[in-house]
């Protein structure tokens, strides 16, 4: 049993997108359908400005607000603390979609479908070839693994950075950020 | 193996069903998914995987693409390949949707009377456009024949061999509209046309115009963010606050067509307090006097009134590049900066070759590197007859001298269509009208061309205007032949088919010129398949086409570059060259001094347009692409960016709609306000304001700089000046 997390360090994001389009591709997603969502700051006034990027997803939190109404139990928790959505059980009531503080539940159009990020990277773990959010990022912004493993490199970094989740303790999230 | 996984993979093989059933109104347990797909085969037969490259730009990542139930599905970037190192692009990802769009050009098509374009058969369009060809031939002779192409490893090969067998020299790259000034200038100094920063040992690095975190080859940006992470000192000079300074520890937001007065200041720091690499300039320099004499008046306080850099940074960063040289560079640039954008692009990138020579930092460690290649070795004549060399210069060589002659100038080629002086025009990955320079103006010139044929995938603006539209099937449903990359360790990636032909009726790039050579009567010189090509080219670097396809990507490491080496200077002199007969004769000085804009904007409503990438797209090459349009729809990037002062002066909110105006044209658009601009310009995203109705994911949307701009051609270079546009901004409705 493990319980997965992510560290995301927006000093190194550049927002290009490739985490969005390759998780559509790994997850064959509609083409509008996007698991990532990505907020720029400009800070400072010209010529002294800085930028950042930061990109939100599903937090996998552990009070999770979207499990919590879901009507039918389509959303539920692994017991490795990964947040998922069964697409035989989900009736596309959208609840989730408004209780969800970070907007992170996203409608397929075609299916019906209230859907979100998977963590579908923890299945490249064990080495096998996938174009997620983590592995496609062109800077290494993202950093994926089992946080109660205190010897993985997530667990270090969120330790040595101080990475914190994005809405303090609002819902338990475990994706953490630099920032 | 987590429950997650078998989740997706249930949602992946069973996507289809589950909308089937929402549609009728059921639903389906995920215990009922997994009964209903337990008869599924464990292996199923239409899954695979091959090696390829992308296309969505001219960067050429490799990448191993894997095909599951007969489609498309993960990529995984090549680790080795040149472009790639392990990572692609959003581009990358998202360009394979173009494969699978309804916009797809499925048959040939002809223009009949009316205008419109009809299907024919192949037989017909390669029989047709054969005797055309030999028409014009037989009256015009072969120089009225010219065809452009943005190189990719087939259509290099093909297209060239195609001109050649028909003995006619204009053969051009889609450089005017991209780094010709950037490659002609360089060459001028020091003999080469590029350079590659030595990002991983750099100690100070400086970017012109250039953003590798916007326009994106993944080695470069992994080189940028290794200097940063290496302490190295990064300054980005860019009218606008771009992505890549993210990395870096300055932004300089020069006046946009100023960065020659900037150099030749910081050159003049250089040189005025002996702090250049004397030794290394007295051994490899022809012309130093001049050049010295020449930048004597471009004091800092004179570039400041000019470039708006203050003449104490300028000093300072002189002097602390000399203090890091030889580890230290001006990056080589792509087309950002003094690609092709204004009056002065060829002396910038001159002044730029002279200012890293004055820090003696050519192939030195962390310095500007020659970095090695290698290409296919002599293939047997018999099976592959060589075509006998073409006589006669490209159209422009005299117009253009400082041209790069393996560019040469596109859009002067298509502008003598209206002197009757060209006949026929061939475009291979190429939409010369809606990206080069003004799309009314070159679509004019196409129209005077008795023969147009254009080979692409969909209907661009270029295709409109042809007489002949070629379907080509795309990139990932075609062989080509192998692309070798120069690097610090030379390697060559190979562009597999991945996906069976989509649209039956589409062919190949080598099938599409081997056609047309045999109807043009040059056959004899197509024997060979794709396969034997690309098989006899590696064999002749020990290599076959069987073993490239099992990995993708082979390097050379015994033929690694070395550190150290003074190159062979291929100048008239031999020597690294701050002075140029052809520059003086024509008309710059022979050492690169300050050349002024064409354009200057007046201020008040008035602003520059300025160009540049977003990471989501390659002009219009992916424009049509669902998936990145997609994003650009979520996050409004057609929006111009404006200085956020100059927008509060003219009563402008973030995200009002303006229209923007100048004497040849005016549209609409919304505005970022920001603080990420210099004042005296505007920046528009390039890729938008398809005008091709066939293209149903891009039409309409947005608007294209080159409407605004005038067809006009640098000086000696042939550039299209891209940036030498003057609008004027209001908010509509005021």
């Amino acid at each position: 049993m493990a319980r997965y997390g992510m560290l995301i360090n927006t000093k190194k994001c550049i927002g290009c997108y490739a985490c969005r389009t390759a998780c559509q591709r790994q997850n064959d997603l509609l083409p509008n359908e996007s698991f990532i969502k990505f907020h720029e700051f400009e800070r400072g006034t010209y010529p002294h400005v800085t930028i950042e990027h930061v990109p939100t997803q599903c937090m996998h939190c552990v009070d999770a607000p979207c499990q919590a109404v879901c009507p039918t139990g389509a959303t539920y928790t692994t017991e490795d603390g990964i947040v998922c959505v069964d697409h035989g059980r989900c009736i596309g009531c959208k609840y989730c979609m408004a209780a969800c503080p970070y907007g992170a539940r996203v409608h397929n159009e075609e299916s019906g479908i209230v859907d979100k990020c998977r963590f579908c990277t923890v299945s490249a773990l064990d080495g096998t070839e996938m174009c997620t959010c983590v592995t496609a990022c062109p800077t290494g912004v993202r950093i994926f693994g089992d946080l109660d493993d205190p010897e993985s490199e997530v667990s270090k970094q969120i330790a040595e950075l101080n990475a914190q989740p994005i809405d303090g303790d609002l819902t338990n999230a475990k994706i953490f950020y630099v920032r | 193996m987590s429950e997650n996984a078998i989740t997706r993979r249930s949602f992946l093989a069973g996507s289809a069903g589950v909308a089937a059933l929402a549609a009728a109104g059921g639903y389906m347990s995920f215990g009922a998914w997994e009964q209903a797909c337990a008869d599924e085969p464990e292996t199923d037969q239409g899954s695979w995987s091959a090696y390829t490259m992308c296309n969505a730009c001219s960067s050429k990542c490799g990448y191993k693409a894997y095909v599951k139930n007969g489609r498309l599905s993960k990529l995984i970037a090549s680790e080795h390949d040149a472009s790639a190192q392990g990572k692609i692009c959003a581009r990358g990802y998202g360009y394979p949707a173009i494969v699978y769009s309804e916009d797809r050009l499925t048959d040939p098509l002809k223009k009949n009377d009316k205008g419109e374009f009809e299907a024919i058969s192949w037989e017909q369009a390669f029989q047709e456009i054969g005797d055309k060809v030999k028409a014009i031939i037989d009256e015009n002779g072969p120089e009225a024949l010219a065809l452009v192409q943005d190189p990719r490893p087939n259509g290099a090969f093909y297209t060239k061999r195609f001109l050649d067998a028909l003995g006619s020299p204009n053969y051009y790259t889609h450089g005017a509209a991209c780094n010709l000034s950037k490659a002609s200038g360089y060459a001028e100094v020091i003999g080469a046309g590029d350079f590659s920063a030595d990002t991983a040992n750099t100690k100070m690095i400086m970017y012109i115009g250039r953003s590798v975190a916007d326009a994106i080859k993944p080695a470069h940006l992994q080189g940028l963010q290794k200097a940063h992470e290496n302490g190295a000192k990064v300054v980005m000079v860019d009218p606008r606050c771009n992505n890549s300074t993210v990395f870096a520890d300055e932004w300089l937001p020069i006046n946009p067509g100023t960065d020659l007065a900037f150099i030749l200041a910081m050159s003049h720091v250089l040189i005025r307090d002996g702090i250049y690499d004397k030794a290394y300039a007295a051994e490899n320099v022809v012309g130093f006097d001049e050049f010295a004499a020449g930048v004597a008046d471009c004091t800092p306080a004179w570039a400041e009134g000019i470039c708006g850099i203050s003449a104490a940074d300028i000093e300072r960063l002189a002097v602390e590049f000399s203090q890091a040289a030889p580890a230290a560079c001006i990056d080589a640039g792509w087309r950002g900066g003094f690609g092709n954008q204004y009056a002065n692009s060829g002396e910038t990138a001159r002044a730029i070759a002279v200012f890293n020579t004055l820090l003696g930092c050519w192939n030195q460690k962390g310095g500007a590197l020659f970095t090695s290649g290698v290409s296919a070795g002599k293939l047997d004549e018999e099976k592959f007859p060589p075509v006998p060399k073409v006589e006669g210069k490209k159209a422009g060589s005299a117009e253009y001298p400082l041209a790069s002659a393996g560019m040469g100038v596109n859009v002067y080629a298509a502008s003598l269509a209206k002197e009757g002086k060209m006949k026929g025009m061939f475009f291979y990955n190429s939409n010369m009208v809606a990206g080069y320079s003004n799309p009314a103006y070159l679509q004019e010139c196409l129209e005077a061309l008795d023969l147009c044929v254009v080979v692409d995938i969909q209907m661009s603006e270029t295709a409109l205007c042809a007489d002949y539209v070629l379907p080509e099937c795309s990139y990932l449903e075609r062989l080509e032949v192998p692309a070798f990359n120069g690097g610090l360790i030379p390697s060559v990636s190979l562009r597999d088919k991945v996906l069976d032909v989509i649209h039956p009726n589409t062919k190949p790039c080598d099938e599409i010129f081997k056609g047309l050579a045999e109807a043009c009567g040059v056959g004899e010189y197509f024997p060979f398949t794709i396969e034997e090509l690309a098989d006899a080219q590696l064999k002749t670097v020990g290599l076959s086409l069987d073993a490239l396809r099992e990995v993708g990507t082979v390097e050379f490491p015994e033929k690694a570059f070395v550190y150290g080496n003074t190159p062979k200077w291929k100048t008239p002199s031999g020597k690294i060259q701050f002075t140029s007969e052809k520059c003086a004769a024509a008309g710059y000085t022979a050492a690169p001094t300050w050349v002024a804009p064409a354009v200057m904007p007046a201020g008040g409503n008035q602003f520059r347009m300025i160009t540049g990438k977003q990471a989501i797209h390659s002009h219009t090459m992916t424009a049509n692409c669902k998936p990145l349009m997609a994003i650009t729809e979520d996050y409004d990037l057609t929006r111009i960016w404006m200085n956020a002062d100059r927008a509060a002066q003219l009563g402008i909110a973030d995200g009002d709609e303006v229209e923007v105006s100048n004497e040849l044209h005016t549209g609409r658009c919304r505005v970022k306000v920001t603080q990420r601009m210099n004042p005296t310009a505007i920046f528009l995203p390039p890729a938008y304001g398809c005008t091709s109705e066939q293209q149903h994911t891009a039409y309409g949307v947005g608007l294209r700089s080159t409407d605004y701009t005038t067809y006009q051609l640098e000086t000696g270079y042939g550039s299209t000046m891209a940036h030498e546009i003057l609008v004027t901004v209001k908010k509509v409705g005021a």
